[in-house]
Formats: structure tokens, C-alpha cells, sequence
């Protein structure tokens, strides 16, 4: 089962396709959910999610807008889609039946 | 993109912290997301550095794992530390009460300490400021009373001319010009001083040049050197000064330099303009007018010891040759360093020695608390160490805590010394040297670290300890069950608040005794009545006043336009005021019994004044009778009188009255006929053992003072006549200054400054202690009523009456404060001896202060046991027993 901070960094991740990194990936969970994540914890996450072999990484360019620093962006794995499917469905069956406004619409 | 540059501090911190593997990713995020912001405003900034932050926080998570496989370097192992920290602070921010407690407590403690230390480093453990500041001394005459006095031109040219040990020396003596300006005229502190003064010292001006030997003559002294801070105020640092006129109202002396903003002047700390002497070793020398004092530097290679026998024997030689004028016959050469702390450095000792106490308490009382504290986490730590976390993990845990605590109180206490530092040194008497050096430098703040990390280590380490010696099983079964007092535990802490309650005791008994010996000295007889006294000093400067007779017209109506005032009683003119901090003392032969060795000889403060300026003082004639308004009036009468000890001294067993002394070594001098004796008057201190005065009137002395102090005897507040008083010298001549106003209360308590700061600092220091020693009591006890809940309730029971539970813990109490105090008035007589010095009127040993000290430790012990004492009566029984 997944935690709750790796399953929202793990859909952001899957979001962003090609271009998520720590940057983007913090502004995708802020416009979804509101939640202001630092840099530092989102980083966290997807490190252990990397050595759980759920994210991939890969070295990117270094761009003047970073002070020179390069990036490492990220990709689900088919382990974490796989994953993140199960742990989704296991949240929609708790969730059904109840009628407190959780069902999709 | 035109943003600023994201904190350069954050970036560094980040760049040594961050394992390598995120270093370089995340602050590339970080700075991106820096970037991508609107508007840099401080939100920005505190943004940043949230980020930076937690992100340090967040990524320690990583090495965890890591470091198992890695072996351990720097960086991780100031990671693991700065895990430590963290944990601690979260430990701490739970404790809000606790840890709010040991920092307020550590930061009084501290900033006390910190803001006395700065005080005294300067003061006393510095070296005077200037070049090799050892071969620096003073130059003295042995008086007639065998201390240091002194010594005439004559001398001082002597000396430097003959002495091979002296490579450079110089004469200076007190001097106060008054500085006319467009629309004010300005009473400054001065000196004038011999050509090497500066060269002595080993400074130089920083405009201009120095002093040469062809302005110190009688000629040509007519110039000036200015100090920095004269120079930047009155001549707005004109930089183009050299060879300008300072209006000086009866002379215009040219400016020749100006000395360096760092130049201070530690023989007289208040002068900011020098003059050159001026003497001539021939014309205008005297032996016996001892009004300067001499400086000398000391030749490379030459000792202290056989400069001081070379002076010592040309100081005699100078007594053979000329008998009548030496009393003491001899040299007394000191170090200047020495002599700008002799008088302070006692008193320093002694506070920085109360502080150091204080400080000791004050980290007795925050290790006692985190004992108690451990003690109720003793179930925290077993399950910890049960988890697997080693002894030294759970020590450097304990360490963290204690460093974070002292942290807290070191910059607390840094705070609380910055902004003490600026009233306290105001309280200090501007005459103290080196007042403008202190500050909180880097050498105190190394301090600061220092004792931070002491209160950290001790912190951590004493819990530590205690956690150690206990058994793993005894915490989990919960502990202190067995009551009683008889844990490792309790031991420890009831032995740290007997140490505090016994240094509190050393405190008070100190504040005591320097608080009676203040009430004796000001309850001493002084000689005179300074009660309803008003004194100013009044300079008679310019061209109106050229002759003697312009100068004593002066004065004459300064005195008749102060009698018409209102409320004023009696008004008198004095050349000297006791305890004003003069010091102009003349050698003294009796005509009919010239002394045939000089040791048999006396001297005296010698006061010219006006008739009546002793009826003003209340100074009694206790024989023969007061001067007259006419005879004083009549220069050439040649009449005196001479106190009860001078008296005693010239004369023993015989009458001293009608009796004919010269004052001073001229031969050609006359002699004056004693016609009355006076009380003594404490002319140097209350303190002072030896008193000896000679009275003349004014105008029988040999030349006219050109400043005079006037003292005002008013009926009612001496301090509310003051406008009316100043008012009428004013309208004698609008133009004269006027200055050092202050009521003769105030000129008594200024010269017992010192012991009244030494005074108010212990009792704050003992008053601390006092409520840290309680706070202590309050705690031990708090904690041991707490732990015999179930005690108390099986005694409740059983049918002990609230009376007898109550004695139960009083007795407890008692018990702590009784062992301290008997150990606190051993200890206080112990260092008492330290204190002997700074005693008036009381010995080191009093019974007195002891008591004093004592009651007031008993009385809030008893305090600090009430509370505790009514929570054990109101222990429910029923409850108590259930309570497991």
C-alpha cells in the first residue's frame, strides 16, 4: 500500500509525462490540491520512491535560470503505475457505497 | 530576469549539508522555484530559507540508510549532529515551560556575567593601551604618611636629569581652561604637561605635530594639542586647525595638533586638551608645591627593581640636600598599569567573583531541573534503549538537549548584557580609565561559547550519568516507586540545591557586608555638615581678572550677591573641597622646632578660604577661636588654623595655639601664627585614616586662585536652591563659568561611587540567587510530594493529621536550606578574606551579615515549601492508593 504523500507525488509525477522534476511537480500538486509541499520533502519522496523502484530518474540539462544546476527528472515505472492502480482501487472500494459524497460523479 | 540573486547563506549552508547525490538537484529546484517568483520581497525570503530548512531536515532521512555502508565522514557526522539538534529542538518546543525556565534562568545569569566581564576586561585584565605598556611607571614622592604623593617641578627635573633607568620621562598636572565659543564659553579638563608627555607614552599626534623642547618653556608654552573627540565637536574636525587660536578667554594658545581617535589618555581619562608646562627649572621650580605627578618610560633592559632602588636613591640624595623640604624621603615607583587599576581592581574582583557565583547557581538550578525532568522520562529512555538506541546515543541525545538549552540562554544572555551594558557603565564614574573601551568584543563573546559549551556538556552529562547508574528494569517498572529520597536521583539533586542554597548565602553575606560597611562610611563623621550644602566652582578666567585684587573683588561680590538670595544662610569660598577630589597638600615646619631629619616633618591639605567658609561648612573650632572678617581681609597678617590631627601630630602634649608654621619650602615665605583649631575634615575619602588640614585666609595666600569652589548653606532642599544660587554668581559676571553643581550630598555620595555600585550590583546578584536557591527548594520538594502521593495518602489513612504531613515536608525543606546555609557560612567565611579590603566599620566575619544572609535564605526556603507542603496535605487518600 502507499503512503498518501507518495501516492499524490507519484500522479503528479505520472501528470507531468516528460517534464516532471522537483519544480514541476511541486506546482502540479499546489494547482491540484491546494497542498504547498516543500522542495525538500517532495525530493524525499521521490527518493525513497526511486529505491523502491517505483520512479525512474535521469540526469537532464543545467539551465542559467537554476543558478547552473542541472535537473533529475523522473518517470513512473510500469512497478509504480501498476502500484498506484491497486492502491487507487483499494481507496474506490472503501469509498463505495458510502453516500457522504464520495462516489465519482 | 532581472531577480536578485536567491541568499547566499542558505546556498552555502545547503552546499555543505546536503548529501552529494541531492545537493546539486535541489538547490537547482530551489533556486528555479526562486526565480519563477513574482516579487522578491522578504515573504521571498522567508520562503527561501523555509525551503532551504526543511529540505536540510528532510533529506537527513537519506543518509540513514547510507551511512550503515559508508564510512563516516565530516559531513555525515555533522548531519547525525544536526539530526541530534533537530530532535532535540522538537523535544524542547514540547516542553515550552521547562525549557522557557533554564533559558531565562541561563540568560540572567549569563548576561549578568557577560555584561561584568566586559566591564572588566579593560579594566583589568587588558594592558594599558600604548607600546610595550610594561616599561610604563609612575614616578612618585613618599609622603609624610609613607604612601605616594606628588612631587615638585624641581624634583621632576632632577630625577630626569640624573636617573639612567628612565629612558624618557614626563611631568603633567592637572588643567582647566575654559574655551570661548561665538555665544558660550566651555569649561574643559586638561592638562598641562612637559614636552615628552606623548613621546613618553609612545603616541604621536595624528594632525600636526608633537610637543618639542622649545614650547615647554616659560616663553613659549602658548600652544595646544587637541584630543579627537574636542576637535570633532567644537572645531567640527576642521582639518585645516594646525596653527589656528583656541579662544582660551585669558590666553589664545595655537593649535599644534590633534591626537588620534584611539588615543586614550589613561592618566587623567576625562582631559581632551594638553598644554605644554612651561616650566623653567630655574625661575618657577618648586620642591615642595607637589603638584604634579610624573610618568616615565623605563630603559630596555632595565628592570622595575633596580629602576625603583636607583630612584630610591636619588629621591634621598635629593632629601640630604635639602632636608626642610622632604618628608618622606623616597621614591615610590609603580607600574602605570597598576596604578590605572589599583583602585578598581578590588571591588572588580569582588563582583566578577559574585557573578561567577551567580552563574554557578544559575547552572545548578537548570541541571536540577533537567534531572527532574529525566526522572520523568526515565520510561522515555528505557524504551529507547529497549529499542536498541545505545547509551552513548541516548548521552548524545541528552547532550543536544542541554546544547540547545544553553544556546538559548547564551543568546539570551548576550541580549539581555547588550542592552544592561549602556545603563550600567553610565552608573560607573567617569574618571574610571578605559570606560571608553567597553564593549562586548569578540573575547567576551568567546566567553559566552565557552561557558555555552560548559552548561551543554554538564547538562547532557549529569542525566547521563544518573541514566546509567540506574537499572534498565527498575524504568520500565516505573521507576521511583521506592519513595523515600534515597535514588541516585534524588541524592544528586538535593545535593545540587544545598550547593545553590550555600552559594546564595556567599552572595548575601558579601551583599551584606559591602551594604553595612556603605552605612558605616556614611555614617561616619565626616568633619563637616553636608546637609542642605550647595558647592560650584567658579573660575576667574580673562582679561578682568589680571590682578590679585580684581580676582578677591570677585569673589567679594560673589559672595554678597549669593548672601542676598533667599533662604541662604551662610556662604563661604574655599580652594579645595573635602571629598571633591582635589589633592594640594604643602610640607609644614614649625618655626621654633625645625625638623633635623626629614621623616619628623608633616604635610597637610592646605585650604585657602574665605573667613566664613568654615561657619558654612559647620567645621567646629574646637580651640582658640575662627579667622575674622578683618584680619582676613588683611593680607598681611599671616594667620591660620590647623585641624585637631595636624595639631596632634606637630605639637604632641603640646598647645598648638599661638604657635608660628611656614607652608611650604620658600625661604623667603612667611610664617603664619596658628590661631585656632579645627575638627578634622575627610579630605580624600570617608575612608581615609589620616586627615590633617591647614586653613588660610585667601588672601593671605601667596597668589589668588583663579578657581574657586563656593559652598551655599541654605535652609530647606539644598537641590531646589540651586537655579537661585547660580542665578546670583551669574549676575556678578555673566561670563565666568560656572561648573561642577551639585549639592554636597551628592559630591559625598559620588565619592563613595564605587561602593555603592559594588553595593547595588551584589545585592542584585544575592537577590538572584536568592530567588534561583528558592525556585530550587520549590522544585525538589515540588518533586518528592509528587512522587510520595502514595505515601501521603496511606498516612492520610492511617490518621496522620494535615499538621503532621506538613512538618513531614517542612522538615525536608528545612533540612536542604539548613545544610546549605551552614555550608554557604563556612564558604562566606572563608572568601570573606577576599572582601576584607573593600570592608568600612565591619569585620569580614560580622555576625550581623551572617544573620542577615541566613534569614533571608530561611525565609523563602519557607516559602518555596509551602506550596509543596499544602499539596501533600490535600492528597486524596482514597485516589492515591488507586492511582497505580
Amino acid at each position: 500500500m502507499l503512503g498518501e504523500l507518495e501516492q499524490v507525488v507519484l500522479l503528479a509525477t505520472l501528470r507531468l509525462g516528460d517534464e516532471g522534476y522537483g519544480v514541476t511537480i511541486q506546482d502540479a500538486i499546489r494547482r491540484a490540491t491546494g497542498r504547498d509541499l516543500t522542495l525538500g520533502t517532495i525530493h524525499k519522496t521521490l527518493v525513497r520512491l526511486e529505491a523502491k523502484g517505483l520512479v525512474a530518474s535521469r540526469i537532464g540539462e543545467s539551465a542559467p535560470h537554476r543558478g547552473g544546476r542541472r535537473k533529475r527528472h523522473y518517470a513512473v515505472t510500469a512497478d509504480g503505475v501498476r502500484l498506484l492502480r491497486a492502491s487507487i482501487r483499494g481507496l474506490r472500494r472503501m469509498a463505495a457505497g458510502l453516500a457522504v459524497g464520495l462516489e465519482p460523479a | 530576469m532581472s531577480a536578485p540573486a536567491p541568499p547566499r547563506l542558505a546556498i552555502r549552508l545547503l552546499e555543505a549539508l546536503l548529501p552529494e547525490e541531492s545537493r546539486d538537484v535541489l538547490i537547482g529546484d530551489l533556486t528555479e522555484s526562486w526565480q519563477q517568483a513574482g516579487a522578491h520581497g522578504p515573504g521571498a525570503y522567508l520562503r527561501f530559507w523555509h525551503e532551504a530548512v526543511t529540505a536540510l531536515f528532510a533529506l537527513q532521512i537519506v543518509p540513514d540508510h547510507v551511512s550503515a555502508y559508508v564510512p563516516s565522514t565530516r559531513e555525515s557526522r555533522m548531519q547525525s549532529f544536526l539530526a541530534d539538534l533537530r530532535q532535540a529542538v522538537r523535544v524542547l518546543s514540547r516542553a515550552r515551560g521547562f525549557t522557557l525556565l533554564c533559558v531565562g534562568t541561563l540568560g540572567l545569569a549569563i548576561g549578568a556575567t557577560t555584561a561584568i566581564v566586559s566591564i572588566a576586561n579593560p579594566l583589568l585584565l587588558q594592558a594599558v593601551p600604548y607600546d610595550d605598556a610594561d616599561r610604563l611607571v609612575m614616578v612618585n614622592e613618599r609622603g609624610g604618611d609613607g604612601r605616594a604623593t606628588n612631587v615638585g617641578y624641581a624634583t621632576y627635573a632632577d630625577l630626569r636629569r640624573d636617573s639612567r633607568s628612565l629612558q624618557r620621562s614626563a611631568a603633567f598636572g592637572s588643567w582647566e581652561p575654559t574655551v570661548f565659543g561665538e555665544h558660550d564659553a566651555e569649561r574643559l579638563r586638561g592638562l598641562r604637561v612637559s614636552w615628552e608627555y606623548f613621546r613618553t607614552l609612545g603616541v604621536r599626534p595624528v594632525i600636526g605635530r608633537d610637543f618639542l623642547a622649545s614650547d615647554d618653556t616659560p616663553d613659549h608654552y602658548n600652544v595646544v594639542i587637541l584630543g579627537h573627540g574636542l576637535w570633532n565637536r567644537r572645531f567640527a574636525a576642521d582639518p585645516g586647525i594646525i596653527g589656528k587660536t583656541v579662544d582660551l578667554g585669558d590666553t589664545r594658545p595655537v593649535v599644534i595638533g590633534v591626537m588620534p581617535a584611539s588615543f586614550e589618555n589613561v592618566l587623567d581619562p576625562t582631559s581632551q586638551i594638553w598644554r605644554a608646562l612651561g616650566y623653567d627649572a630655574q625661575d618657577w621650580a618648586c620642591r615642595d608645591c607637589r603638584h604634579l605627578k610624573m610618568v616615565g618610560r623605563l630603559r630596555d633592559g632595565t628592570t622595575h627593581a633596580a629602576a625603583g632602588s636607583e630612584l630610591e636613591a636619588l629621591m634621598q640624595r635629593m632629601a640630604s640636600q635639602f632636608p626642610t623640604v622632604y618628608v618622606g624621603a623616597g621614591a615610590v615607583v609603580e607600574r602605570l598599569q597598576d596604578r590605572v587599576t589599583q583602585n578598581t581592581r578590588t571591588i572588580f574582583v569582588a563582583v566578577l567573583g559574585a557573578v561567577t557565583l551567580l552563574l554557578l547557581i544559575a547552572v545548578a538550578n537548570v541541571v536540577n531541573l533537567q534531572l527532574a525532568r529525566a526522572a520523568r522520562r526515565d520510561g522515555e529512555f528505557a524504551v529507547r534503549a529497549a529499542l536498541g538506541a545505545g547509551r552513548s546515543r541516548i548521552a548524545r541525545q541528552l547532550f543536544s538537549e542541554g546544547l540547545v538549552i544553553a544556546i538559548g540562554g547564551g543568546v539570551a544572555g548576550v541580549v539581555i548584557a547588550a542592552l544592561a551594558l549602556p545603563t550600567l557603565v553610565a552608573q560607573l564614574p567617569a574618571s574610571l580609565p578605559r570606560l571608553a573601551s567597553i564593549r562586548l568584543d569578540w573575547q567576551v563573546l568567546a566567553l559566552v561559547a565557552f561557558v555555552v559549551l560548559l552548561v551543554a556538556v554538564v547538562m547532557g552529562m549529569v542525566p547521563a550519568l544518573q541514566a546509567g547508574r540506574r537499572g534498565l528494569f527498575d524504568a520500565i517498572r516505573g521507576g521511583a516507586r521506592s519513595g523515600g529520597g534515597g535514588t541516585p536521583h534524588h541524592r544528586t539533586r538535593a545535593g545540587l540545591v544545598v550547593a545553590e542554597v550555600a552559594l546564595a548565602m556567599m552572595l548575601l553575606v558579601g551583599a551584606s557586608l559591602l551594604g553595612r560597611s556603605l552605612v558605616r562610611l556614611l555614617s561616619v563623621d565626616m568633619g563637616f555638615d553636608p546637609s542642605g550644602l550647595i558647592t560650584m566652582e567658579v573660575q576667574a578666567t580673562g582679561t578682568a581678572y589680571e590682578t590679585a585684587g580684581q580676582v578677591y573683588g570677585n569673589h567679594d561680590r560673589i559672595r554678597e550677591a549669593v548672601r542676598a538670595v533667599p533662604g541662604v544662610i551662610d556662604v563661604g569660598l574655599t580652594s579645595q573641597l573635602p571629598l571633591g577630589g582635589n589633592f594640594d597638600r604643602y610640607g609644614l615646619r614649625d618655626r621654633d622646632n625645625l625638623p633635623t631629619e626629614p621623616s619628623r616633618g608633616t604635610d597637610a591639605d592646605r585650604y585657602a578660604v574665605s573667613w566664613d567658609y568654615m561657619r558654612a561648612m559647620r567645621i567646629p573650632v574646637v580651640r582658640g577661636r575662627a579667622f575674622t572678617e578683618a584680619e582676613s581681609l588683611d593680607s598681611t597678617a599671616h594667620v591660620t588654623i590647623v585641624s585637631d590631627a595636624l595639631a596632634r601630630r606637630m605639637w604632641p602634649g603640646g598647645d598648638a595655639i599661638g604657635k608660628y608654621i611656614r607652608i611650604g619650602g620658600g625661604d623667603d615665605r612667611p610664617y603664619f601664627q596658628v590661631i585656632g583649631i579645627a575638627g578634622n575634615a575627610r579630605h580624600t575619602g570617608l575612608d581615609e585614616t589620616v586627615t590633617q588640614q591647614v586653613y588660610v585666609p585667601e588672601r593671605q595666600w601667596y597668589w589668588p586662585e583663579q578657581t574657586i569652589a563656593l559652598v551655599v548653606r541654605v535652609s530647606g532642599s539644598a537641590s531646589r536652591a540651586i537655579p537661585a544660587v547660580r542665578e546670583a554668581v551669574r549676575s556678578v559676571d555673566p561670563l565666568q563659568p560656572i561648573s561642577r553643581v551639585a549639592t554636597m550630598d551628592q559630591v559625598v555620595a559620588r565619592s563613595t561611587g564605587q561602593r555603592r555600585l559594588g553595593v547595588m550590583l551584589f545585592t542584585a546578584f544575592g537577590g538572584m540567587a536568592l530567588l534561583l536557591a528558592a525556585a530550587g527548594i520549590y522544585g525538589v520538594l515540588a518533586g518528592a510530594v509528587a512522587e510520595r502521593t502514595r505515601e501521603f495518602g496511606v498516612r492520610t489513612a492511617l490518621g496522620a493529621t494535615p499538621r503532621s504531613i506538613v512538618s513531614l515536608v517542612l522538615r525536608q525543606g528545612v533540612v536542604l536550606a539548613g545544610t546549605g546555609l551552614l555550608l554557604g557560612a563556612g564558604g562566606a567565611f572563608a572568601l570573606s578574606g577576599y572582601l576584607r579590603s573593600l570592608l568600612f566599620g565591619v569585620e569580614a566575619n560580622d555576625p550581623v551579615a551572617m544573620l542577615v544572609g541566613a534569614s533571608a535564605i530561611l525565609l523563602v526556603a519557607l516559602a518555596a515549601c509551602f506550596v509543596p507542603a499544602h499539596r501533600a496535605t490535600s492528597v486524596d487518600p482514597a485516589s492515591a492508593l488507586r492511582s497505580d
